[in-house]
């Protein structure tokens, strides 16, 4: 074992002839907040899709703690799906339960017996105050509830990792505040969690170390504060070559960019990152 | 062999977790199984009216077995082919698409194969429900003409609604849409409930008709439900089941197949 939740080597995925991702390695320690960021059709939800095993990669290693999948070897995806909680991003939620129904259908997906399931139903609720909701049809849930059940559904089996693609997309500034509040209360009782987003607010306030992608490749990767130059930070930053990025060289390059907002939006227009 | 390596690792895929894929749907059922159960009902209840009392009124008999009598096996195989077709088709197509009910099984430890199987066991119990419907209707008001093989036709019924559920689903995992589904409807099932001895017997045909009716899988249930409903018990009845099991074997296999083509990009 290591200290590492995820450990991504080498990915590439082509549709048919499109190249989804390039080569792209990356690694998530245990504990962390960890996000990808990138413009539209970077290749973030691809990324997750190959990590939660719908999306099957064309070659690379990736490593979730200890269990592998390659693009011939899925046979663990199975044990990784167990210790992993997905909230994807359509909403897919059960329209024909309950809420309560949804916690409860979904945990014996897991396994997971009846007494187990209903203390640990009741348990998400009350963590998403969501309790008075229970028995309620998710049809008459506004889209703040909606957002939030999907999120403690991911959480019916206890997981160790949990991974949300863009899960504040289209809400208001108060349930979005609610969520990466409950986000945060989660990382800090220890779950690994990897998010993407395209809010660069979002993505400042709540990862500690991102990717940024486009174009299916990274083209940074590092802790938040030190792209930001916010502090002198133990943590590298790196080029879409994995060569180290000096401070002053990421200074010049981030010619005092003061948000990830302008991190983000100086690479997509002027694509100085890009490799080749 | 190829086609050993694809079934052996959809074997190795399916477990009882399939179980709670099927309870999902029961569940899900119970809210509204009150209409749902009057039209398993009602349906062939109008089909056994309509023809039973009135071509049963010109036709007196068919190889000394009153009409009435001889539909009603038919209808008992049609009809829970009906119930396995619809439910495979646009209930498994709409949980697989516009619900997202797969996509959100799939990110758990249930396996798609474990999906599909548990789609077509739940399409397979409707069939039961509609199939055995019929069966009990006939038992109620016939039973003095009946054998008592009958007792061996709801395993029939079981095996012709996982066949139907299986061929249904894999029409379901090439699906771009509801309307695909018409032409499964017309070409298949209504030619099959037309042409596989249901109200006559598949001798009166041309020849070259009858052979394409050999290749319809209702017929060879049809003719299974009859020989035990009216207790012709005879040896081509194991042949019958073996060709139906064969049929079943190959669109279950074919349909995990193509759905998880279909989901697992």
């Amino acid at each position: 074992m290591n200290d590492y939740a995820i450990s991504v080597e080498n990915l590439t995925k082509f549709y048919n002839n499109f190249s989804a991702l390039n080569n792209i390695s990356f690694r998530i320690k245990i504990g962390d907040f960890f996000g990808i960021i990138g413009p539209n059709g970077a290749g973030k939800t691809t990324i997750l899709k190959i990590l939660y095993s719908v999306v099957i990669p064309t070659s690379g290693n990736i490593d979730i703690l200890g269990l592998n999948i390659t693009s011939n070897l899925q046979h663990d995806a199975r044990k990784i799906k167990s210790i992993i909680g997905v909230v994807p991003q359509e909403d897919n939620l059960d329209e024909d339960l309950s809420v309560f129904e949804n916690l409860i259908i979904y945990s014996m997906y897991f396994g997971i017996n009846k007494k187990e399931s209903l203390k640990r139903a009741s348990e998400l609720l009350d963590f998403f105050n969501m309790a008075e909701q229970k028995n309620f049809k998710v049809i008459n849930l506004s889209g703040g509830y909606r957002r939030r059940l999907l999120i403690a559904r991911a959480l019916v089996n206890s997981p160790k990792i949990i991974i949300l693609d863009e899960p504040t997309i289209g809400l208001d500034p108060e349930y979005r505040l609610n969520i990466w509040n409950k986000l945060k209360l989660l990382n800090k009782s220890g779950i690994t969690i990897l998010m993407s987003t395209h809010y660069m607010d979002e993505a400042e306030k709540l990862f500690r170390n991102v990717i940024l992608l486009n174009h299916g490749e990274i083209v940074l990767n590092g802790s938040v504060d030190y792209i930001l130059n916010k502090n002198n930070g133990e943590n590298i930053v790196t080029d879409a070559f994995g060569n180290l990025l000096q401070k002053e060289e990421l200074q010049n390059n981030n010619k005092g960019l003061k948000s990830l907002e302008d991190v983000f939006m100086d690479i997509v227009k002027n694509e100085n990152y890009k490799s080749n | 062999m190829k086609i050993i390596k694809v079934i052996n690792e959809i074997n190795h895929n399916i477990s009882l977790r399939l179980y709670a894929v099927f309870y999902r749907n029961f569940k899900v059922w119970l809210r509204f199984y009150k209409p749902s159960v009057i039209g398993d009902i009602l349906e062939p209840l109008l089909f056994l009216a309509a023809l039973g009392l009135g071509i049963g009124k010109f036709i007196h008999n068919i190889h000394g077995t009153p009409y009435l009598l001889y539909i009603i096996p038919g209808i008992i195989a049609s009809s829970s082919m009906y119930a396995a077709s619809f439910e495979g088709t646009f209930g498994s197509y709409t949980r697989m698409t516009t619900k997202g009910i797969f996509d959100a099984i799939l990110v758990t430890p249930v396996s798609i194969e474990e999906i599909t199987a548990g789609e077509v066991l739940w399409a397979a119990a409707k069939a039961f429900m509609s199939g055995f419907a019929v069966l009990l209707i006939a038992l109620i008001f016939f039973r003095p003409h009946i054998s008592p093989f009958i007792l061996l036709i709801p395993i029939i019924i079981i095996i012709n609604g996982l066949m139907f559920a299986s061929l249904s689903i894999l029409i379901t995992s090439f699906a771009p849409s509801y309307d695909f589904f018409s032409y499964y409807f017309t070409v298949a099932i209504s030619t099959m409930f037309l042409f596989s001895g249901v109200f006559y017997p598949v001798s009166a045909l041309p020849n070259t008709v009858r052979y394409i009716v050999y290749i319809m899988p209702l017929y060879y249930t049809v003719k299974v439900t009859r020989s035990l409903f009216l207790g012709h018990i005879n040896f081509m009845m194991f042949i019958d089941l073996i060709i139906i099991l064969i049929f079943s074997f190959i669109f279950f296999y074919l349909s995990v197949y193509f759905i998880k083509k279909r989901m697992i990009s």
